[in-house]
C-alpha cells in the first residue's frame, strides 16, 4: 500500500514542479479564469440583471474554470511526458496508468478549489455574488471535479493513440462540454438532439443543482443521482480504454516514437 | 563466467507498419531471434542503425510487444505487460536521453525513485548517493533542460540505477557524447558491472565499445542475429582478428 501511495505521489510531485515553473500553467490558474469571471460580471451589470440572474450566469463562468483546471491537469498527466519525450522513461518503471491519473488529478483538484475560491470572492465583491448552502457547493463541486477527471481520461486515451498532434483536445474538450451542459443558459434552450447529449454527460446534473441552489429549477428527476452514475460509468470506460490504447502503443511501437 | 539464464528469447519477430496517406508499409524489424542472456554478463546487441537493437531491447523491457514468439525473464513468461516484480528489478538507460524539461537532477531522480516505491531516508541516500557515483554534485539543481549533453547521459545512467536492478538494458549509452564523455561513460559501465551484482544489455554500432565491454556479443543486422559468442569464441569461427573483418564478412553472407 505504501508503495502504491508513493507511485501516486511521485506524479503530485512532478505536477507541482511544472505548476510552479511553467508560465502557461499561471495562466491557466489565474489568467483566464479571471478574465471571465469580469467580463460576464461586466456584461450582467450593463445588462441590469437581477442578482439570482447574475448568479446563474457566474455559476457557469466558475463551473467552466475549475471544470477546465481539473480537466487540463489530469491531460497535463501525459502530456508533460509527451512534451519532454520522456513516455518511454515512465513505463520502464512499475507504474500502472491509474497512479498518473489519480495522482494528476490531486494537483488539479488542487488547482480547481484554487480558482473556485479565487472566482467566488472577485464575484462576490465585484458583482454581489454569493454561494449557496455549503452542502449544495460540496455536492456540485466534487461532481464537476469528477467530471474534470474524466474529460482528462478521454483526452489521455487520444494523447495516447495519436500522440501530440491531437493535443488540441485538451483546451477544446471542456468548453465544448460546457457548450452542451448549458453554461449561460438552461439546457432546455438547446436543440432537442442536443439536450439529449447533455443527458448523458454528468457536468449537465451537477451544473443544475449548483443553480438549484439559487432557486432554479432542475430539468432532470434524479439528476445529481445520474450525474454520479454517469461518472463512474465513464471512469470505468475510459480506464478500459486507455489500457487498451497503451497495448495498441506498444504493438505499433508509438510509445517508442512518442519518445524521440 | 556464471551460465545461469536470466533473459530468453525465443523466436522472436516484429514488423512495423507505416502509412503514408493511405499507403501501407511493413517494416520487418526483428527476423525469429533466439538467444539467452546469462546473470551478470555484459551482453552486446552489435549492429548498424536500423538493424533491429533498439526494437529488441524495447521487446524486452515491454515497451514493445513482438508479433510472434516468447520472452522469458527470471523464468517468467512475458505476457501483454510485464509482471510489477519484474519491472521492479529492471531498468533501462537509453543514448540522448530525455526527462521532464524543467526538473532538477535531484528532482528528477527523486520522481523516478518514488515510481519505483523508494521512500523516505532510503531514497534521499539513493539519491545522494548515485549524484556522487556520476559526479552530478554540481548540477544537482540545475534543471535538465539546462544540461549538457553528457551531463544528461549520466543522469541518465543515475537514474537507471535509482532501483538498484538486477538487469540494467543499455541503449546506445555513448550515441552523439565526444570521446572524453564516451570514455567516462564506458568507465562508469565497466565499474558497475565490477562491483554490483547486474546483468547488463548494451546496445551499440560501436565495434569499439562491444570490445571493450562485453562478455559475450551478438551480431545483429537486419533484424536477424548472425552470431553469438564470446569475442574469442566469434573470432575462431569466423576465421577474423577484427570485429569489423567479422560484421563484413557476415553481413555480406
Amino acid at each position: 500500500m505504501k508503495k502504491e501511495f508513493s507511485k501516486i505521489y511521485a506524479y503530485i510531485y512532478r505536477n507541482y514542479i511544472f505548476a510552479i515553473r511553467n508560465v502557461f500553467t499561471f495562466f491557466d490558474l489565474l489568467f483566464w479564469p479571471v478574465i471571465g469571471i469580469i467580463s460576464i460580471g461586466m456584461l450582467s451589470t450593463f445588462l441590469k440583471l437581477d442578482t439570482t440572474l447574475i448568479s446563474f450566469l457566474l455559476t457557469g463562468t466558475i463551473t467552466s474554470g475549475v471544470l477546465q483546471i481539473t480537466q487540463l491537469e489530469v491531460s497535463y498527466g501525459i502530456l508533460y511526458e509527451i512534451w519532454s519525450k520522456s513516455i518511454k522513461q515512465l513505463f520502464v518503471t512499475p507504474t500502472k496508468l491509474y497512479h498518473y491519473i489519480i495522482g494528476s488529478w490531486v494537483i488539479g483538484v488542487i488547482r480547481g478549489i484554487i480558482v473556485f475560491l479565487l472566482l467566488s470572492i472577485i464575484s462576490h465583491y465585484l458583482f454581489g455574488f454569493y454561494l449557496p448552502k455549503i452542502n449544495i457547493v460540496l455536492v456540485s463541486l466534487l461532481g464537476i471535479f469528477l467530471t474534470g477527471l474524466i474529460l482528462g481520461m478521454f483526452v489521455n486515451f487520444f494523447i495516447l493513440l495519436y500522440g501530440q498532434r491531437v493535443d488540441i483536445i485538451a483546451w477544446s474538450v471542456s468548453i465544448l462540454t460546457m457548450l452542451i451542459c448549458g453554461i449561460y443558459y438552461p439546457v432546455t434552450t438547446l436543440p432537442k438532439w442536443l439536450i439529449k447529449i447533455a443527458e448523458f454527460i454528468p457536468l449537465t446534473y451537477f451544473l443544475e443543482y449548483f443553480r438549484k441552489g439559487y432557486g432554479f429549477e432542475e430539468t432532470f428527476k434524479y439528476g445529481l443521482v445520474k450525474g454520479y452514475i454517469l461518472c463512474m460509468i465513464y471512469a470505468i470506460i475510459f480506464s478500459y480504454s486507455i489500457e487498451l490504447a497503451y497495448k495498441y502503443t506498444k504493438k505499433t511501437g508509438s510509445i517508442i516514437r512518442l519518445s524521440e | 563466467m556464471n551460465f545461469e539464464t536470466i533473459i530468453q528469447l525465443k523466436n522472436i519477430s516484429k514488423t512495423y507498419t507505416t502509412f503514408l496517406g493511405f499507403k501501407k508499409r511493413k517494416v520487418l524489424a526483428v527476423d525469429k531471434v533466439s538467444l539467452e542472456v546469462y546473470k551478470k554478463e555484459i551482453f552486446t546487441l552489435l549492429g548498424p542503425n536500423g538493424s533491429g537493437k533498439t526494437t529488441l531491447l524495447n521487446i524486452i523491457m515491454g515497451q514493445i510487444l513482438p508479433d510472434n514468439g516468447e520472452v522469458f525473464i527470471f523464468g517468467t513468461k512475458l505476457e501483454t505487460t510485464i509482471p510489477e516484480q519484474i519491472k521492479r528489478k529492471m531498468n533501462m538507460c537509453s543514448g540522448n536521453p530525455n526527462f521532464p524539461w524543467c526538473m532538477t537532477v535531484k528532482e528528477l531522480l527523486k520522481f523516478y525513485g518514488l515510481l519505483y516505491g523508494i521512500t523516505g531516508k532510503k531514497l534521499k541516500q539513493q539519491v545522494e548517493k548515485l549524484i556522487s557515483i556520476f559526479e552530478l554534485e554540481k548540477f544537482a539543481d540545475v534543471r535538465f533542460d539546462e544540461l549538457s549533453t553528457g551531463t544528461k547521459q549520466r543522469l541518465a545512467l543515475a537514474k537507471s540505477l535509482i532501483n538498484d536492478p538486477e538487469i540494467l538494458l543499455l541503449d546506445e549509452p555513448t550515441l552523439g557524447l565526444d570521446p572524453e564523455v564516451s570514455i567516462k561513460i564506458r568507465q562508469f559501465i565497466k565499474k558497475l558491472k565490477q562491483e554490483q551484482n547486474i546483468t547488463i544489455i548494451l546496445t551499440t554500432h560501436y565495434m569499439k565499445e562491444a570490445e571493450e565491454l562485453s562478455d559475450r556479443i551478438a551480431f545483429i543486422n537486419n533484424g536477424k542475429i548472425l552470431t553469438v559468442g564470446t569475442l574469442q569464441e566469434i573470432f575462431n569461427t569466423t576465421k577474423s582478428t577484427s570485429l569489423e573483418e567479422v560484421f563484413l564478412k557476415l553481413a555480406h553472407l
